[in-house]
Parts: C-alpha cells; sequence; structure tokens
C-alpha cells in the first residue's frame, strides 16, 4: 500500500477496532497497531526493567500476546489501559525471574542501563560531551527510579512518562485508586530525596 | 513562614493536586491557597522540579525490523519435546542445584577434614593404631585436670599441701 494510503488507514481506525481485524487474521491491521504503540510498550519496559535489549525481547512477547488474545479482547476499557496491563504483568514475572539471576547480575555490577546491544538502536546525542553529561544524569534518574518497590515504579513510570489518569494506573495494576494515589505519593517521596542533586 | 493546620492539610494533597486528579473546586482551592502561602508553594515546587528533572530521561526507539522479528515469533513453532523441557526445568531449578551440590561438597570436605585433622590417640574407641597404650590415653585425659602435673598449678598445690614430715 503506498505510504499516503497507509497513513490514512492507520488514522482512520482506533485500536479497539484494529484488534476485531486482528481476530479476524488481518495481519495488516496487526502491523498498525504494533507500530502505533511499540514505542510506549518499550519505553514502559524500558524504564521498569532498566536494560535494553531485555526490554525488546519483553516488547515482543507483549506483541505476541496481543495477536494470541486478539481472539478473546473485549473492547470493555481503552486499548493502551488493555495492554499496559499486559505489559506490566510480563515486567513483573521478568522480575521475579530476574531474582533467581542475582549471580549474574552481581558479576555485573552497572548492569542497569546499560549500553549493550546499542547498534540496534539510533544513536540520538549530538557531542561527546552532551552524551557523557546526558548518560550520567540518565543513569542517576535510572538508578533512582529502579530503587523504588515495583508497584511504585509501574505507577510512577505509568503517571510521569505516559501521564495515565489514576483510574488507569489502578487498573493496570489491579488495585484501587487510593492505592494508587499512596503508591504515587511515596514513590514522589523518595525520588524526591534521591534526586536532590538534580532540584537545586 | 509558619505552619498551619490548613497548610498541613494541603501538604497532603499537593502530589494528587499536582496530577490533577482532585475535584475541580479542591483543584482551585489548592491553587488559591499556593498564591497566597509561601510555604507551601515551595513545597509544591519540589514537586514540579522532580517532575522536570524525571522528564531528563532518555526514550529509545526500536529498529525498523521489529515489525518482522515480531512476526517471526509468531509464525515460530512454539518449541515441544522432552529437551526444552528439561531446560526450562533446570532452568527454574538452576539456583537450587547450585546450592544442593556447594551442601554437598562442604559435608564430604567437613568429613575428610574431620578424618584427618582430629588426632587418632584422642580417640577412645575406633581406631587403635600400631603402639597404642591405654597410659597413654590415660595420660591424655590429664589434659582436663585442674592442675595437670608439670604446672605452676600443681606446683602450688604440691606446696600448699607441705608437711614437714614429707621430708625424709
Amino acid at each position: 500500500m503506498p505510504k499516503n494510503g497507509r497513513e490514512a488507514v492507520d488514522q482512520e481506525f482506533s485500536s479497539e477496532e484494529l484488534m476485531a481485524r486482528i481476530a479476524e487474521g488481518d495481519e495488516y491491521a496487526f502491523e498498525i497497531l504494533v507500530h502505533r504503540h511499540q514505542t510506549s510498550v518499550l519505553n514502559l519496559i524500558y524504564r521498569f526493567i532498566g536494560d535494553r535489549v531485555q526490554a525488546k525481547d519483553l516488547c515482543q512477547e507483549v506483541f505476541l500476546r496481543v495477536w494470541q488474545a486478539a481472539g478473546s479482547y473485549k473492547p470493555e476499557a481503552k486499548f493502551t489501559t488493555w495492554i499496559y496491563r499486559i505489559t506490566a504483568n510480563l515486567c513483573f514475572n521478568e522480575l521475579k525471574a530476574s531474582r533467581h539471576k542475582k549471580w549474574s547480575q552481581f558479576l555485573r555490577p552497572g548492569a542497569n542501563y546499560e549500553t549493550r546491544g546499542e547498534e540496534d538502536l539510533p544513536d540520538r546525542s549530538p557531542s561527546a560531551e552532551d552524551l557523557v553529561l546526558a548518560q550520567e544524569r540518565n543513569q542517576q534518574i535510572a538508578e533512582a527510579l529502579q530503587s523504588l518497590p515495583e508497584k511504585q515504579r509501574m505507577a510512577m513510570i505509568l503517571k510521569r512518562y505516559d501521564d495515565l489518569s489514576y483510574g488507569e494506573i489502578a487498573r493496570v495494576l489491579g488495585c484501587s485508586i487510593s492505592a494508587v494515589d499512596s503508591l504515587l505519593v511515596r514513590a514522589k517521596r523518595t525520588l524526591q530525596e534521591k534526586l536532590k542533586f538534580f532540584q537545586k | 513562614m509558619r505552619q498551619t493546620m490548613k497548610c498541613h492539610r494541603i501538604r497532603k494533597k499537593l502530589s494528587v493536586y499536582q496530577d490533577r486528579e482532585l475535584k475541580p473546586e479542591e483543584q482551585e482551592a489548592i491553587s488559591g491557597h499556593l498564591q497566597s502561602c509561601q510555604s507551601c508553594r515551595e513545597q509544591y515546587a519540589e514537586f514540579e522540579r522532580l517532575w522536570q528533572t524525571l522528564g531528563g530521561i532518555e526514550e529509545i526507539d526500536l529498529g525498523p525490523w521489529f515489525y518482522r522479528q515480531v512476526v517471526e515469533r509468531i509464525k515460530k513453532p512454539p518449541e515441544r519435546g522432552l529437551l526444552p523441557a528439561l531446560q526450562r526445568g533446570f532452568q527454574l531449578l538452576r539456583a537450587q542445584a547450585i546450592a544442593s551440590v556447594l551442601l554437598a561438597v562442604g559435608i564430604l570436605v567437613g568429613i575428610y577434614l574431620g578424618d584427618v585433622m582430629v588426632r587418632s590417640d584422642f580417640l577412645p574407641f575406633g581406631q587403635t593404631p600400631a603402639g597404642y597404650l591405654q597410659e597413654t590415653f590415660l595420660d591424655s585425659l590429664r589434659a582436663f585436670d585442674p592442675a595437670p602435673p608439670g604446672t605452676l598449678a600443681h606446683g602450688y598445690l604440691q606446696m600448699a599441701g607441705y608437711k614437714g614430715d614429707e621430708i625424709k
């Protein structure tokens, strides 16, 4: 399909409508859906897990599950809430599994937010000095985020980077709105303390 | 500025206020308070600074082949058979297996060292090496006397019990 035609289709259908087509085996609808959501899903995982390669693998797993679950998908909630719920569950499971891999983490200090596999990803830094400063800053923010308990971290990422409402976060995490409020207050307090240096 | 009860209540809600999750009238009430209270305004500014700081984290992107990779993964037949199942089982049990092996090695090393390092002439039963004498064993038990022969304590006790008629 020509590019303009493709963009038109991309704009024309909501994600929920695309899911209905995917349930009928429409691969093109699936391609549009993947392109539409891949960056937000990838970055949600990356910010949560802190590893590019793992994030990419899990992102593939998310879309694999979307394809498999298309037949049983019911558009009761927003599609983004549904896909973020799949993503969050995969992230929590991955964290549980990675607790068994503490040996290798211990032997590989500084593995968080590593640069492994960068050849797959576009380079966005303009100069060497900027790169060093940005990486250092990025590393400290990432470490502060990583230090949060998993539910606080996920709630914080969903609020800060995806601007989900408390109700949507509650649906993703499977908890109450007041619990989301409490998770975010605690997360913000911890991050304020850990990132004081940047805030002066 | 002195913190009032109102400030205390408002500060508890600053996070939710920042996320625009309060009822409109509460949002407005807090906005009004922040305009008039410098201390609360400073507290709120910390939330805003944190929000800005967190914005500094990098965003990554996927390569152009991502969709193709997803499709390949979908079309890849699931791994079946005994070997993948065993591999998965081993991955799950790996930590426990390593711990069990280490424990077994520790026990074996302990048994070996215990056998080598404990002197056989201290053993009342069991091994009786050549030249073993009952007297040797009894002498060795004297190590537990409060004042074994040849020690200062033994000498002192001898002197304390001195009786003139013992010297002949």
